[in-house]
């Protein structure tokens, strides 16, 4: 143990040195030297020093692996991996469902199908406390103890609790759908608790940003459990896979509305993990998406997930934001890739070339007017979109099968395989199609509000990538950043905060100013 | 302990690289070799799972070979008890194997989540200790750059966009419908044309009473509003006769009338029908043939000859007509014979046979089965929509077996069901199937239906007394509704049958006895000489009985007896008479009876 610490010193005054004696790349000076906490098994915290990129070294100084084993470790890692989850997702597939005995010459009466009781009421209040206090737990580990190790353990408690003990039900991802459910489905009353589901992250991420994703949210902290080598999605791709859960999170409402059904919750891939069960695409989804989050920084979080669309949006708006640094930036740029989740943002130039003004306005007034354009668009495809849609629903199905006996007849006895699921439904036909016929108008008008939608987002996103930023520091986006609290340790600052070096190393920086010409 | 750290001393040679050279390298070795620990574990469970799931599969009862095989020989042989049991013993060897590879299923998924999880944990260790450290390095002018971004981020937004609005577009702009867009076509789809349309769902009181819709008619009393039917008939000549049709099946259920429609059912233990034949000539219209019900024995049940699969007389709403049979087969019908929907409701454990009739009321088909001796659960009322066969309510009867049939009948102020079976005569609500009433009146084997006659229900206790009953009461009335009861000649099988004044009974010898409807009390006994097994019905001021040997006596109506007429048909009668139209239609044995003018429109 005292050789751990006597090496974690002499690395914290050899980082003091670096920062002292090297030339910063970025454009204010900044410490030339890098630090990074690296946790392990067994060791205390401490600071793991590279060499500067005009310094010789050998990989093998790291690691006693030369780069060539790395490489083929990894390699074969991934591949065992892979392996490991495709039989995994045979075996899912190889389930089979189990017939009803045959009882016809003893003439026993199969019973009735009983669904289990509600969850106890005292238990669902339980669950809506465990989240309140997991919120305020989160907000403060982020924004009080600036902790990731209390960030990283509240994740493995919400895992086990929300994910495998509540079997990912309740979670607020599904939430939206419920309370849209409710709002066009008068004789649904929305429970207590899925509305302080819904709206508790949200609230909290008004005021401090996704604090429900950084370790409450049983997803995200499995996908943060899985990353092992994360691999950096470039910004451009990050910006356009960045408007999906926007449309999933339309189209799940859009089909809530018409009460067919949850398609957040029925397509979610992570929750077949929890319940280690699930139909065989959605466990080849899961074993993709957990396969994708060894390397790609919680994939579902940032390109499926639809109510982190909702929380990026409030995020955007919320009071208090996650800051790499706890005083002021140094421009160091240690934190540049601090963020496996592309979250990072640096700082804007400070000035614009009078000459690019001109073409820059002209291009948003153009994308502004395209706008309404797409919206509208997207209603004339909306409206289109309510026939093959409603057809996900049951009765719109049962209808339409209907209709083809009718028009094609096929004899079979006395029950048509049609009559016996018009019988199943316990309706008849007229009923059936009067019902399939209202389905359809009310999906074509979901699906309108859906297209609209689709349009705005697509709209608004292109909107967004032609304003300037005005940025002075290194810090996460708003939107973006899941408040892991990863980045805080790459700030030499936040190094000074916690004690591990002496702020007097600290180059004599002042906080940075507004950029001119912004 | 941190502030002790940033006070030691660190060596002026010392360089970052020699301080984490080699340290992490055993535990990196080490770490890796749990990885691939793990993962040959976590494979050994994949391996070991698939493998249980491809035994299984063979060994899935619904696909089994072997089971398939046995099954394919019980249909050859299927009184073989030793191939009974030998596929109950293997479809339970299988059932428990299947029940167990679902617990070693969730060993596995619990053993794979560990595996994993040790696997992710020391992978990630190991990954970190390979990490190579940060190190930012020169950039051009952020300005450019970001410009860039911003561009390509564009680029790659309308792309996506492009791509998620082409696949909507795709998929909105090829998709087609079948389903009507106007009330029109909803029309022209259910086969509603202009002279249907505006046609109710459901038929009213009215059209009820006008048509013959149930065993013994309307309300089941046997009384017809018909005025001309024949007073005389002759099965030689053919005088009376309007015409005979032959009956495809055997049956001893009567037949029903609606409209221009008649309506019977058939059959035995290997083949049931429904056939309908025209009012005005007897042409067999459309038959058809009872299969694929679901839930429908393989197996028939043993019958007695005597009653038979096609005792229950069948129904008909006007809209749908109904039929159910000694094996739980209950069906439903247009008029036309477009199978509606079907359904079966148990075979019932009945020593003789089932033969209780349907009811029916405007919307709601009532189906009575009393059964399995009064084991508990056994016994039985349900309703059903008569649109779509949902079951509407079902009621547990604490009765025994019994081959009455129910009547429905308005009184106090309720549409009430009277049911028969030992030992109550109990009333129940139409609308939900709350038990109203109920009296302890019966014993022994309870075949004649009730009647609803001057107020009083009138039950037969067989060959024991006729009971009149106020239906107006609650609970149990056994002591406190009985309004009267009679001894005299009393029926085994036949109903009685009222004009409201007066009571008929028929025994199954013939002795036909009229009773004051007020009080009980007999009026006059007549010996009929003939042997009757069918319920007498009264028409106008007359009243009908059937032999069994084919003659047919009418009677005045009256409180003096006075036999109008006695005709002969060549056929065996165990069915009573239904009239529509100024026609009677009679079910023999063979044929499809209909007295009255000929050519009738």
């Amino acid at each position: 143990m005292n050789g751990l610490l006597q090496r974690s010193d002499r690395r914290e005054e050899a980082l003091s040195q670096r920062i002292q004696s090297s030339h910063s790349p970025s454009l204010r000076p900044s410490p030339a030297g890098r630090g990074r906490i690296v946790f392990s098994l067994f060791a205390e915290p401490r600071a793991v020093f590279a060499k500067c990129a005009s310094e010789n070294s050998e990989p093998s100084a790291c690691c006693p692996l030369s780069l060539r084993e790395r490489v083929r470790v990894r390699v074969k890692t991934a591949l065992l991996m892979t392996v490991t989850f495709a039989l995994l997702a045979c075996a899912s597939f190889a389930d089979q469902r189990f017939p009803p005995p045959d009882f016809s010459e003893t003439n026993h009466q199969l019973p009735i199908t009983t669904t289990p009781a509600a969850r106890a009421e005292w238990l669902q209040y339980l669950d809506v406390a465990v989240l309140t206090a997991c919120l305020g737990v989160a907000v403060w580990f982020i924004y009080k103890h600036r902790s990731r190790r209390g960030v990283y353990w509240l994740g493995i408690f919400s895992l086990a609790y929300f994910g495998f003990w509540r079997k990912g039900c309740i979670c607020a991802i599904g939430a939206p759908q419920n309370i849209v459910y409710g709002l066009f489905n008068p004789g649904y009353t929305v429970p207590l608790t899925v509305i302080a589901f819904f709206a508790l992250p949200l609230i909290v991420a008004l005021f401090a940003g996704r604090a429900f994703c950084s370790g409450v949210c049983p997803h995200g902290a499995l996908q943060d459990l899985l990353l092992i080598k994360p691999l950096k999605v470039p910004a451009w791709l990050e910006h356009a896979l960045g408007i999906l859960p926007f449309i999933f999170l339309g189209f799940g409402l859009a089909f809530a509305a018409t009460g067919t059904g949850f398609p957040i919750c029925r397509y979610d891939p992570i929750v077949p993990i929890f319940r280690l069960n699930g139909p065989g695409l959605m466990i080849t989804l899961a074993v993709v998406t957990l396969l994708l989050g060894m390397f790609v920084g919680r994939p579902y979080c940032r390109f499926f997930c639809p109510y982190g669309a909702l929380l990026k949006l409030a995020s955007l708006a919320s009071k208090w934001r996650v800051r790499v640094t706890p005083d002021y930036c140094t421009q160091c740029r240690l934190c540049e890739s601090s963020c496996p989740f592309g979250a990072m943002r640096e700082p804007s130039a400070g000035t614009v070339e009078p000459k690019l003004l001109a073409p820059d306005r002209r291009r948003l007034g153009w994308l502004v007017l395209l706008v309404p354009l797409l919206i509208a668009g997207g209603v004339g495809i909306g409206n289109r979109l309510g026939t093959p849609v409603s057809k996900l629903n049951p009765t719109v199905e049962l209808a339409e099968r209907y209709i083809h006996q009718q028009k094609s007849p096929v004899d079979y006895g006395v029950m048509t395989p049609e009559t016996l699921s018009l019988q199943r439904a316990e309706s008849d036909p007229e009923t059936i199609l009067k019902s399939a016929a209202d389905l359809r108008h009310r999906f074509t008008l979901a699906c309108m509000i859906f297209g609209g939608w689709v349009g705005l987002v697509i709209g608004l996103k292109l909107v967004s990538l032609s304003l300037r930023t005005l940025r002075t520091d290194f810090e996460p986006d708003r939107g973006a950043c899941f408040a892991c609290a990863r980045c805080f340790r790459s700030c030499p600052n936040e190094l000074v905060r916690i004690g591990v070096m002496p702020a007097s190393e600290l180059p004599k920086l002042t906080p940075a100013t507004q950029p001119a010409g912004a | 302990m941190r502030a002790s750290n940033v006070k030691t001393p660190i060596p002026q040679d010392a360089k970052p690289d020699s301080i984490c050279a080699s340290a992490p390298s055993r535990l990196c070795v080490s770490l890796t070799w749990t990885v691939w620990i793990a993962a040959a574990f976590c494979l050994l469970v994949c391996a070991t799972m698939l493998y249980q799931h491809s035994v299984a599969a063979q060994r899935d009862p619904w696909k089994s070979p072997q089971l398939l095989k046995l099954k394919a020989q019980l249909r050859g042989t299927p009184n073989d008890e030793a191939l009974k049991n030998e596929i109950r013993r293997l479809d339970f060897e299988f059932r428990q194997r299947y029940v167990r590879r679902l617990s070693l299923d969730r060993t596995g998924g619990w053993l794979l989540v560990g595996g994993m999880a040790v696997m992710l944990l020391a992978a990630k260790q190991a990954s970190k200790l390979q990490a190579q450290p940060w190190l930012p390095k020169p950039k051009p002018a952020a300005g450019g750059e970001m410009r860039q971004l911003a561009a390509r981020s564009r680029w790659s937004v309308a792309a996506i966009s492009i791509v998620v609005l082409a696949g909507l577009g795709m998929v909105a702009f090829t998709a087609r419908s079948p389903l009507p867009t106007s009330a029109v076509e909803l029309d022209k789809l259910l086969g509603r044309g202009p002279a249907t349309e505006g046609v109710a769902a459901i038929v009213s009181l009215a059209e009820f009473q006008a048509n013959w819709p149930r065993f013994r008619g309307f309300d089941g009393g046997g009384v017809s509003t018909q005025t001309n039917v024949p007073l005389t008939w002759d099965g030689k000549s053919g005088t009376g006769i309007a015409w005979k049709s032959p009956l495809p099946a055997p049956g001893h259920s009567s037949p029903v009338v609606w409209s221009n429609r008649v309506f019977v059912s058939g059959g035995d233990a290997t083949k049931r029908g429904v056939f309908c034949f025209d009012a005005a000539d007897g042409k067999l219209l459309w038959q058809r043939t009872i299969e694929n019900v679901p839930g429908s024995p393989a197996k028939q049940p043993e019958i007695p000859e005597m009653t038979g699969f096609a005792s229950p007389t069948m129904a008909c709403d006007g809209r749908r007509v109904f039929a159910i049979f000694a094996n739980g087969d209950l069906v439903a019908f247009t008029l036309d014979g477009a199978p509606v929907w079907s359904k079966n409701i148990g075979v019932p454990k009945n020593a003789y046979g089932y033969a209780a009739s349907l009811a029916v009321w405007p919307g709601k088909l009532i189906v009575q089965l009393d059964q399995d001796d009064g084991a508990p659960g056994g016994s039985k009322l349900m309703a059903f929509d008569c649109a779509n066969g949902r079951p509407l309510w079902q009621r547990g009867k604490p009765t025994h077996d019994s081959w009455a049939s129910p009547i429905i009948i308005q009184a106090a102020g309720k549409t009430q069901i009277i049911t028969l079976a030992v030992p109550f005569v109990i009333s129940y609500s139409l609308t939900d199937g709350t038990e109203l009433w109920r009296a302890e009146l019966l014993a022994g084997e309870v075949t004649p239906s009730p009647i609803f006659a001057d107020g009083l229900v009138i039950v037969v206790n067989p060959s024991t007394e006729l009971v009149a009953v106020k239906p107006d009461g609650a609970g149990d009335v056994t002591k406190t509704r009985i309004a009267w009861r009679a001894e005299d000649n009393v029926p085994d099988v036949t109903s009685p049958v009222s004009n409201g004044g007066l009571v008929f009974t028929i025994g199954s010898m013939g002795m036909l006895t009229c009773l004051d409807a007020k009080d009980g009390k007999k009026i006059w006994e007549h010996d009929l000489d003939m042997e009757v097994q069918s319920s007498p019905a009264i028409v106008g001021e007359r009243l009908f009985i059937l032999g069994t040997k084919g003659v047919g006596v009418v009677v005045e109506a009256g409180r003096e007896f006075k036999e109008l007429a006695r005709s002969q048909l060549a056929d065996e009668f165990l069915a009573s008479p239904a009239f529509s139209s100024g026609r009677m239609y009679l079910r023999g044995t063979t044929n499809l009876w209909c007295l009255g003018k000929a050519n009738h429109k």
